[in-house]
């Protein structure tokens, strides 16, 4: 290691309840990647929150470059050089990539020598020469609200590169982005310690760090289990200290495949689907496919190829141009949700905060939300809010939902991980013969998905029809029956999982049908 | 046909200016619903001035005409702060807010103007009478036809509001101001990570609302009631913001919505007057503008965008 540039020693922040960090110490180098890893609440977030400024310790030391600092507010981090990349971005919309870049910063020219107005133009070329060095790819006069998520996050690093930044914190920077993103960003990355800065990088995902973290410091309930090197550790060790037990990181998990039962009845059958997507263009087109009990039938695909229309339209969100969506017999096609949900469709969507939850009410309304219509729930006109509190009780006992108390806590505080659990919980008490999961460990840390994969395997197990809908080709190999691949709205392939390679789901990916 | 456009512009104008300080405070995140009880404000603090000063200044001397527009944006200015502190700094129901403001405008004002005129004039009266302002004609290009009425007969404060109005647009588009305060009624987390206070842009945003509305009634004050009393509370500060909804935040479609809502105003009073039809028939003819922001409203303005973080509370913890 070279010089450190940054220390931290002996840092200890409590919360209400819980220690977020307990007595957490550490150097980092200049110029180098370090990686800080640990499932979601295990306080690394809050450790580098410390770093930029956002909270203050209740115990230890911060030295940068060897000089005790006190970081008492983001903007002393900025002038200390320190930038950091949040999970939600602080970018404002209508404006160009240029105009937010130079926002709080922004330099005069003067008109004719007199009218001083903000000189966009010339900034332009130098948040240009910026993205050239750093292998950005940014247009700077690029509207922010017409970039996607990771065309966004790499305005955010440049936002840093403006300002000199010289150490760079990431929090969980790969969680918003498609595999192919995650490969850009992470090149990014190492061109940025390649070109003198020093990297931070805060993830649960052991894969990224093994492929560009130099050294990596574990974190578990608060504490500093260990600091690697990480070239020479494998990431089964690493994931055994990070969880505290041992996982099945890579391949095919055991406990969450059953073996190959004998389908039962179909249960969904969709003929000659075709959906219109948001933008107003055929997202969807020609697609058909039935899904048996005690199947799990998997779409793979890269983002954006119809498969959430696919799960809009079965699900009744979405309205079906022409084809046929039936269940158990019965055709739905032109069926309200309500009525969908009566025969049996459960519904965990993509977008959880969105679509799956209403942030601000409390868990026990959120799991009743599909069911607070009926006895016991509701006695003629009135709510029964006794029987709100028994059920959130009994959910949060048998599906393990942490961070609302006894169910009166908005979900709005809980963990990503937590929201997902009580999004599933709900459908699976549903009853539904239709089990409907979009995305379901997208941002999860390992323990979480574990217990999520889990939960979809014993619903298969009990004869339920599954359909699945993931980016994540691991995933897909590990929990499906039958694999459908999709591209361009159009299924190129649908087949028994044993009889398909991965390579070969990865070209259909990219749309190659042939060789 | 030229009396259209002569009155149609006397009373576009000065709502455009009130639409202006709307868009500032709008864009900068707060809702305004107080532009009415703003204008009401402005124009009672320009009056105020003005027959306080009647005995100092010379007879028909243009000196309190200019310094009562000064005062009323002062007026105006000041007033508007209780909407902002209700707003930024106690994070207040944007819109009970100004609802508030703007009833507590037509209350306090009627109640000063009559304590004013029985303290120092000795004769109660809820009016200031302050007269109408002269007007200017452009030789030569005010005979061109049609065209020329645009020229004929001015009020000069419509000059002033042009130029007001360009410089805000101005300020708006061009200073580091105007980004900062912009950026605040997108996203005002991103004006917070740059180390900008959203609060400090957002005071000001409202308070230069209050300005520009409080000579936009002063103009009112001026034309239309020639008087300051709480005839002035006629709806134009709600019109100001259909106009500036219909314009979808921005400066020169608000203008035109303004001048269309002129226009319908003043041609439905010439058509009532050249009808001769009575009174009671042409006060409806005069809630043409008011069902044409109604039908412009809903039927043209579905494609508008609100900015982003409007009305909503800023708040740093909130994830």
């Amino acid at each position: 290691m070279s010089e450190a540039i940054v220390e931290m020693r002996h840092i200890t922040k409590r919360f209400p309840g819980i220690i977020a960090n307990d007595d957490v110490s550490f150097s980092i180098g200049r110029g180098e990647i370090f990686a800080i890893l640990g499932e979601n609440g295990a306080g690394k977030s809050t450790l580098m929150s410390i770093l930029f400024g956002m909270y203050e310790p209740d115990g230890g030391e911060i030295l940068i470059r060897g000089i005790p600092e006190k970081i008492s507010s983001p903007a002393r981090a900025v002038e200390l050089d320190i930038g950091m990349v949040h999970q939600h971005f602080t970018l404002v919309r209508e404006y160009t990539v240029t105009e937010n870049i130079i926002l709080g910063d922004e330099p005069w020219k003067r008109f004719l020598g007199l009218l001083p107005y903000v000189d966009v133009k010339g900034s332009e070329a130098k948040v240009s020469e910026l993205s050239a060095r750093y292998g950005l790819d940014v247009d700077p006069g690029r509207l922010i609200e017409d970039m996607d998520v990771a065309g966004q996050q790499r305005v955010e690093i440049l936002k840093m590169l403006y300002r000199d930044a010289e150490i760079l914190i990431f929090d969980e920077p790969t969680a918003m982005l498609t595999p192919a993103e995650t490969g850009m960003l992470l090149k990014i990355i190492e061109n940025l310690r390649d070109n003198g800065k020093t990297v931070i990088l805060i993830s649960h995902k052991l894969r990224e760090i093994k492929r560009v973290a130099d050294r990596c410091a574990i974190l578990n309930r608060g504490k500093l289990i260990d600091i690697l090197d990480v070239p020479g550790t494998d990431t089964a060790r690493m994931a055994h200290m990070m969880v505290g037990r041992d996982v099945p990181i890579d391949g095919r998990s055991t406990e969450a495949r059953a073996p190959a039962a004998d389908f039962g009845d179909t249960v969904l059958s969709v003929d000659g689907l075709a959906v219109y997507g948001a933008d107003g263009t055929m997202a969807v087109n020609d697609v058909s496919f039935t899904v048996r009990r005690g199947e799990i039938f998997a779409i793979a695909g890269v983002s954006g190829n119809g498969q959430t229309e696919i799960a809009d339209a079965v699900a009744g969100l979405a309205e079906v141009q022409s084809g046929r969506i039936s269940l158990n017999g019965d055709d739905i096609s032109r069926s309200s949700v309500r009525a969908r949900i009566g025969k049996g469709i459960a519904y965990i969507p993509e977008d959880r905060q969105n679509v799956g939850l209403i942030l601000d009410f409390p868990l026990g309304d959120n799991l009743a939300l599909k069911k607070y219509r009926t006895p016991p729930f509701a006695g003629g006109a009135m709510l029964n809010r006794d029987a709100f509190d028994a059920y959130a009780g009994r959910l949060i006992d048998e599906y393990d939902i942490r961070g609302a108390g006894c169910g009166r806590a908005a979900v709005r505080g809980m963990s990503g991980g937590n929201q997902q659990k009580a999004i599933i919980a709900r459908e699976i008490e549903l009853g539904a013969d239709l089990i409907i999961f979009v995305q379901p460990t997208r941002g999860l840390d390992i323990g979480a998905m574990e217990q999520v994969r889990c939960m979809m395997s014993a619903e298969r197990g009990k004869g339920k029809a599954i359909l699945l809908i993931s980016y994540d080709l691991d995933e897909i190999l590990m929990c499906a029956d039958t694999v459908a691949v999709i591209y361009g709205g159009e299924f190129l392939r649908v087949s028994p999982v044993e009889s398909i390679s991965v390579d070969e789901i990865g070209r259909y990916m990219m749309g190659v049908t042939e060789g | 046909m030229s009396l259209v456009v002569i009155d149609g512009l006397s009373f576009a104008l000065p709502l455009f200016i009130i639409a202006v300080g709307g868009i500032y405070s709008e864009r900068s995140g707060v809702t305004n619903l107080a532009l009415e009880g703003l204008l009401g404000f402005g124009a009672f603090t320009g009056g105020l001035f003005v027959v306080l000063t009647s005995g100092i200044f010379p007879q028909g001397s243009q000196t309190p005409i200019c310094l009562s527009f000064l005062f009323a944006a002062i007026g105006g200015g000041a007033y508007s702060l209780i909407h902002a502190t209700l707003c930024v700094k106690f994070r207040a129901n944007q819109v009970m807010s100004g609802i508030a403001v703007n009833i507590l405008a037509v209350a306090l004002t009627g109640f000063f103007t009559y304590q004013v005129n029985a303290g120092v004039f000795g004769s109660p009266s809820d009016k200031f009478m302050i007269g109408v302002s002269p007007r200017v004609t452009a030789p030569g290009i005010s005979d061109i036809p049609v065209l020329g009425a645009f020229f004929t007969n001015v009020y000069p404060f419509e000059i002033m509001i042009l130029a007001i109005a360009a410089f805000c647009w101005y300020v708006l588009y061009r200073t580091r101001y105007g980004i900062r305060l912009r950026a605040c009624g997108d996203n005002p987390q991103a004006v917070d990570a740059a180390g900008i206070s959203v609060a400090k842009a957002r005071f000001g945003a409202v308070a230069i609302s209050g300005a520009l509305s409080g000579v936009g009634g002063m103009c009112f004050a001026y034309s239309i009631t020639a008087n300051f009393s709480p005839a002035i509370y006629l709806g134009a500060g709600y019109l100001a913001i259909a106009a500036l909804i219909f314009g979808n935040w921005k400066m020169i479609p608000a203008l035109g919505a303004c001048l269309i809502f002129g226009f319908a105003r003043s041609a439905a009073y010439q058509v009532a007057k050249s009808l001769e039809i009575s009174s009671n028939v042409s006060d409806l003819a005069m809630s043409l503008p008011y069902v044409l922001t109604l039908l412009l409203l809903a039927f043209f303005s579905k494609g508008n965008r609100a900015p982003r973080a409007l009305g909503e509370i800023y708040d740093k913890g909130k994830r």
